[in-house]
């Protein structure tokens, strides 16, 4: 009680302090150089945790925002999820108008509070109280005040200060305090340039940072994560929905989880364990064996979104999965591990961050992160990966979901950071042999095949379920430069086995071709022509990343129509950078064929914001000669 | 072997099949069907569906609405997942809730060439509380694979009886069996509405009933007597009804599909006098209009006089007085994004705090307007999203706006849109009809969509280099729906950014000094302009150069790709592009040969593409004409309006000629 009166009589002062300093409820006092790339402006972000014990935390926040105009409203992130575990003591929001005056006072009962289901989920025992507030007038001010205590301090909030694109802060502060037996871990990330300030004791860590102008996003460029300064801590000792416990490194994250999370939930049936013993008993080899099992898990389970439990971080049971036939990543990774388990192929549990920005866990800071879990089959160098939520894609093949990034395997041995798989350019290969004729009337009838591979496959196996009339449409739009087109027959093979899509396609357009007067223009790129240009940026400011590279090639023959003979014909282009290369080949055939070849070829990496735009000028190269032309004349 | 394998499945499929659509009665060869016979397309299919809707008399509360449900439905493969999962959403309001009772569910697999069922388990079944007023029940089905069937029973008990959800027959996938039974006491009368492109009859008849009545008697004796009435009983029985797929530039697709919806005109019980809720479109403005979330608060104006009296003071103009309250209204309430025809805080709140609904907002407007003695009008809409009322219902309509009448015009105006201005109401309420409400309570109907023409001109000077690069100035002017869609899109946006994007619409042009005019001043058109250079805009191929001369601005894609449209195709209003080109050859060239001069037309002067180029010393120039006279297209004409977009994109795709002097 005491301690809560001086803990009070303290904040009173700091608040005072702040106020007399200067008055950060207009945007008028915000610094110029604030106010550029900025829909919003953080005046003062005041964090504080309490770290009361293991099994206890309070947090409070003062956050005052000026909202600079509409695309500014989302930065106010006045909102608190809660469940449960979570007492939430205040939540209030004041609303100011540009000279200071208070409009409006929010309560935490005119909060909107609703369940936090997105779409994708089933059910979630997580809720959301949100703040909805409709402008009158730019700029605006908000103070938002919040404070919770939760049981839950498996989660420490990060000092994370800059939270989005176009949002400037000028004054943002963490606190946590602790008792001296708790060992605090923390990490940096991305302080470097900030005018960061910071004070450690051993009950008290702070934070502090000034003048961080707002960040604009630019196409091709690393995940925000990786731009932004944050520092993550975590509490040696923790607990998680009641249950205690101690890590301080992965390898005890990971023993942890195991043990505590996964082991106990490991519970199939006598039955069903003889029956997938049966199942694979003829199988040559272990992953012979694993296939068989992960088609038997497409074929048997589906994925369905239900977030319960211990902080939606324990699996349902695998008894559970068998029983229902579906389940979440959870379940269904830890389903597949249970089968592998029954016919002694070892298998481990892997946590991730999901999603094509290739985010990586931090590799030296162990506490909960990941959104995803996949599952890991040791195998000497190359390890096999499956992704379990899937029905549909091939035994070993994540995707750009998980691909090329650092993530949690977990065994009972302990946790290790492992990088997953990456896709190089060879193996994204696409490869387009086509014949094309064109007839006097400057029409065209193409047969094209196509066999994707790689990343390339992952972008089109979905069009093997898709019906006719969708697909119909679908090729029309990738090959939205030919007018006029009308698809004559489709077929799509989905090679599980090699990891290939390949793709028949016939059609004819009319007036492919340009013809002028007594000459006629054909486009020899006719199957696989560049449109993408990067975006232009007058000032490029973040470094240049290309997440992954593709390989194309292709090979078309265009047979001319009868009654023109070549006039001139394009010559061959070859372009070499870093970024990738460019080469085409152009012959003719008995003075009646075109035999056109093409590869394209785009590297993945990063490079410093200098290079984007030679980048850049390497895709309008490559636009500018998939336009070559061959000009025929009428005989 | 195979002949007689064909000749059996001939047979087989010749045989009429005595479906059993009792529960649980399902069969080997619905199990064992591999696609849907008439759409092999569809990932699933409803092969029964059936709903009842009627009254239940419950002591002491009175009548309750029970809704019957149970469906049968094949999953052909994993795209039909989804329809493993069913979610209803209950409504709630003051303790009254609605609720689910009596589910039983069961997935059914053929193992063996036995049938299996998997039932469906508490733990299968989430129920959520989303808002104050909604809950949401959801189960999800155990056990799914390709080829299996889930069936599915329960009831929703409702103390909303005014609330019939409507009766629909038409999916997103096909039905092959839809059964439906509407019954409601005498007491009950009811308006019936239909739509979309099915034939359906009902089937109407009706049945005596009876209520037992518990009363208790002063001396404390309960008796019960019978209360005999009539119900009248509508059934519908449809087979096969095939999917409904949406389609490009559909208004909303949900206009043409096929249901009946059921509104309560009026209750009439034994002793007591007719409580009128709506049978025509009188009524619905009557009702409306009584309603103390619409007519009082637009009676309402103590709140505003002085502010409004004080604005119109100087200037008697009517046009005048109107543009002056509408932007007051503009400038003083926001829009809180919410819809409706009715107020939810009140005017005099919204008019305080500066924030309302669509109601709030245009109610005020319609009452200061009034006040100012104009002839203004609140009048109902239903938005683009909420579909066509096609019959007089209470629901059939979502938001308001305002209407004048000045002498023998009239104008539209929409207080919830920054941009709008009279007669250029925002693209949601572009929706067919609204309904004028007059003082008298009658009720007229206004066209909503645009009579006038969006129009955009643009003027385009460029010169083309010896290497084919293009450099030069564009300048365009936007009118009515252009100039608003132009407006959305600009203001409040990084303007790097918005430049970044319009340089990668056009495919990697570079553009400077670009600058906007009026994108504030509502009255005035948009002008945008903006210099532009773009590389190898021509082919140049021995001593010959060939272009065309619209360059990046002209059609690539053609929106309509579909062989054929049942649905009419809606634009939402009427637009005009015309575009003046002048290019400047290079040095050392002279004109070969340019297209012909030509024109397109659509029928019944719906649209017309005029395209005229002429060329003299160095210089060639372009005149387009694109117009598309009417807001919405007729299916009938859509192999026209497809062939005209497609010899539209040729004409514009011809070729200009240039040779080496």
């Amino acid at each position: 009680m005491i301690i809560k009166r001086i803990l009070n009589t303290l904040f009173l002062l700091v608040t005072l302090f702040s106020f007399s300093q200067q008055n950060l409820y207009t945007s008028f006092s915000i610094p110029d150089n604030l106010k550029q790339n900025a829909n919003a402006v953080v005046r003062d972000d005041a964090t504080t945790i309490i770290l009361q014990s293991s099994q206890s935390m309070l947090v409070t926040e003062k956050r005052i925002v000026t909202v600079l105009n509409k695309e500014g409203n989302d930065a106010v992130n006045a909102y608190m999820h809660y469940d449960d575990n979570v007492n939430v003591k205040t939540l209030e929001v004041l609303v100011y108008d540009n000279f200071g005056k208070v409009i409006k006072k929010i309560k935490e009962k005119d909060f909107r509070d609703v369940s936090a289901v997105d779409g994708g989920t089933l059910y979630s025992d997580s809720r959301v109280k949100y703040l909805e507030y409709t402008p009158i007038k730019y700029p605006y001010t908000i103070e938002f005040n919040s404070e919770y205590e939760t049981n839950n301090t498996a989660f420490i909030n990060s000092f994370f200060p800059v939270t989005e694109y176009f949002l400037s802060v000028e004054n943002s502060s963490y606190t946590l305090s602790f008792p001296e037996e708790l060992v605090i871990r923390k990490k940096e990330k991305n302080i470097e340039g900030y005018k960061i300030s910071k004070d450690l004791t051993s009950t008290k860590i702070h934070y502090s940072i000034k003048n961080v102008s707002g960040i604009k996003p630019e196409d091709y460029s690393p995940n925000f994560s990786d731009i932004v300064p944050k520092v993550m801590f975590a509490s040696k000792q923790f607990s998680l929905k009641g249950v205690n416990s101690e890590v301080e490194n992965w390898n005890e994250f990971g023993t942890w989880m195991y043990h505590d999370l996964i082991k106990s939930t490991h519970d199939l049936s006598e039955g069903t364990i003889i029956k997938i013993q049966e199942l694979v008993k003829n199988e040559p080899d272990n992953i012979a064996k694993a296939k068989k099992i992960y088609q038997y898990v497409q074929d048997k389970v589906r994925y369905i979104s239900v977030q319960v439990g211990i902080g939606g971080w324990q699996p349902f049971n695998a008894s559970e999965v068998d029983r229902l036939g579906y389940g979440d990543c959870k379940g269904l990774t830890n389903y597949t591990m249970a089968l592998l388990n029954a016919v002694g192929i070892e298998s481990n549990y892997s946590v991730v961050f999901a999603g094509d920005s290739q985010r990586s866990l931090e590799k030296d800071f162990a506490a909960m992160q990941g959104n995803h879990v996949i599952l890991n089959i040791p195998n000497n160098d190359e390890d096999i990966w499956l992704e379990c939520t899937s029905q549909k894609l091939p035994f070993g093949f994540i995707g750009d979901f998980t691909d090329d990034r650092d993530v949690l395997v977990i065994t009972p041995e302990g946790g290790k950071i492992q990088h997953t798989k990456k896709y190089i350019p060879e193996e994204s290969l696409q490869t387009i042999k086509g014949i094309c004729d064109i007839s006097n009337d400057g029409s065209i009838k193409a047969m094209v095949n196509v066999n994707s591979k790689g990343i390339q496959y992952d972008n089109k196996y979905w069009l093997e379920t898709e019906t006719e009339r969708d697909l119909d449409v679908y090729y029309k739009r990738r090959w939205k430069y030919i007018n006029n087109m009308s698809i004559n027959s489709m077929s799509i093979e989905n090679d599980k086995n090699t990891i290939e899509l390949i793709e028949n396609i016939n059609f004819q357009a009319v007036n492919y071709t340009k013809k002028v007067g007594e000459r006629m223009l054909v486009n020899l790129n006719v199957l696989n022509r560049n449109t993408h240009i990067p975006d232009r940026y007058r000032s490029r400011k973040l470094p240049l990343k290309i997440n992954r590279g593709f390989k194309d090639v292709d090979e078309v023959e265009i047979n001319l129509p009868p009654d023109y003979n070549i006039e001139s014909l394009p010559k061959g282009q070859s372009l070499e950078t870093d970024f990738g290369s460019y080469t085409t080949e152009i012959s003719v055939i008995d003075n009646s064929k075109i035999k056109y070849k093409r590869t394209f070829i785009i590297n993945d990496g990063e490079f410093p914001k200098e290079d984007y735009a030679a980048f850049r000028t390497f895709y309008k190269e490559v636009s500018k000669l998939d336009n070559a032309k061959v000009a025929l004349i009428k005989k | 072997m195979k002949l007689t394998s064909l000749l059996l499945t001939l047979c087989f499929s010749l045989t009429v099949f005595a479906q059993d659509y009792h529960f649980g009665k399902v069969s080997k060869e619905e199990l064992q069907e591999k696609f849907n016979p008439l759409d092999s397309s569809a990932s699933a299919t409803y092969l029964y569906k059936y709903r009842k809707s009627f009254y239940e008399y419950v002591e002491p509360s009175g009548f309750r609405l029970v809704t019957e449900v149970h469906e049968r439905i094949k999953i052909y493969n994993q795209e039909g997942f989804d329809y493993a999962t069913k979610t209803n959403r209950l409504s709630t309001s003051g303790g009254s809730d609605e609720e689910i009772r009596n589910l039983k569910a069961y997935t059914y697999h053929l193992v063996n060439g036995k049938v299996e069922e998997t039932k469906l388990s508490k733990d299968g079944i989430f129920k959520t509380e989303l808002s104050k007023y909604t809950n949401e029940y959801k189960f999800t089905m155990p056990d799914i694979k390709p080829g299996c069937i889930v069936e599915y029973k329960y009831r929703v008990n409702s103390p909303f009886i005014y609330n019939v959800d409507q009766f629909v027959f038409q999916y997103d996938i096909p039905v092959k069996k839809i059964q439906a039974r509407f019954e409601a006491p005498e007491y009950f009368t009811f308006k019936e509405s239909t739509r979309g492109y099915l034939s359906i009859t009902p089937k109407k008849s009706s049945q005596a009933d009876k209520i037992k009545l518990t009363s208790r008697t002063s001396i404390g004796r309960s008796y019960s007597e019978d209360l005999n009435f009539k119900k009248n009983i509508t059934e519908f029985d449809l087979n096969n009804v095939p999917a409904l797929k949406d389609e490009p530039y559909v208004n909303n697709i949900n206009n043409y599909k096929s249901s009946v919806k059921y509104e309560l005109s009026y209750t009439k019980y034994p002793d007591a006098p007719i409580k009128s809720y709506t049978t025509s479109w009188s009524d619905v403005v009557n009702t409306i209009y009584d309603n103390s979330n619409f007519g009082p608060e637009l009676n309402k104006k103590g709140y505003f006089e002085e502010e409004i009296d004080a604005l119109i003071s100087t200037v008697s103009d009517p046009i005048q007085r109107t543009t002056l309250i509408f932007n007051y209204v503009k400038n003083k309430v926001k829009w809180n994004g919410y819809y409706g025809y009715g107020t939810n805080d009140g005017v005099k709140k919204a008019y305080k705090e500066q924030v309302g609904n669509v109601a709030e907002i245009n109610l005020m407007l319609t009452a200061m307007l009034q006040h100012a003695g104009l002839r203004a009008y609140p009048v109902l809409v239903s938005t683009r999203q909420h579909g066509v009322p096609l019959f007089p219902t209470l629901e059939g309509y979502n938001y308001v706006v305002s209407y004048v009448k000045i002498n023998d015009g009239g104008m539209l105006l929409d207080g919830t849109s920054r941009f709008s201005r009279p007669n250029v109401l925002p693209f949601r309420t572009l929706n067919w009809q609204g309904r004028v409400i007059a003082e008298a309570g009658g009720s007229t109907l206004i066209d909503l969509y645009p009579k006038q023409t969006s129009q955009n001109s643009v003027f385009f000077m460029a010169s083309l280099s010896e290497n084919g690069d293009l450099s030069g100035g564009y300048r365009s002017i936007k009118k009515s729906h252009k100039a608003l869609s132009f407006r959305e899109r600009y203001i409040d946006v990084d303007r790097d950014d918005f430049i970044a994007r319009l340089e990668n619409n056009y495919g990697g042009l570079e553009i400077s000094d670009y600058n906007v005019k009026n994108e504030l001043d509502l009255s005035k058109p948009i002008v945008e302009s903006y210099k532009f250079v773009k590389e190898s805009q021509a082919d140049i191929i021995g001593d010959k150069m060939y272009f065309s001369p619209l360059f990046f601005l002209k059609t690539t894609d053609n929106p309509f790709k579909l062989s054929k449209r049942e649905f009419p195709v809606d634009f939402g209003y009427p637009s005009k592009m015309n575009s003046k080109i002048v290019v400047k050859i290079p040095e050392g060239y002279r004109i070969e040969s340019l297209p012909e001069s030509g024109g397109l037309e659509l029928p019944d002067d719906l649209g017309k593409f005029i395209y005229q180029v002429s060329g003299t010393g160095n210089t060639i120039q372009v005149s387009v004409l694109h117009e598309v006279n009417s807001a919405i297209i007729n299916p009938a004409y859509y192999e026209a309006l497809k062939s005209y977009f497609a010899q539209m994109i040729e004409k514009e795709n011809e070729q200009i000629v240039l040779s080496r002097i």
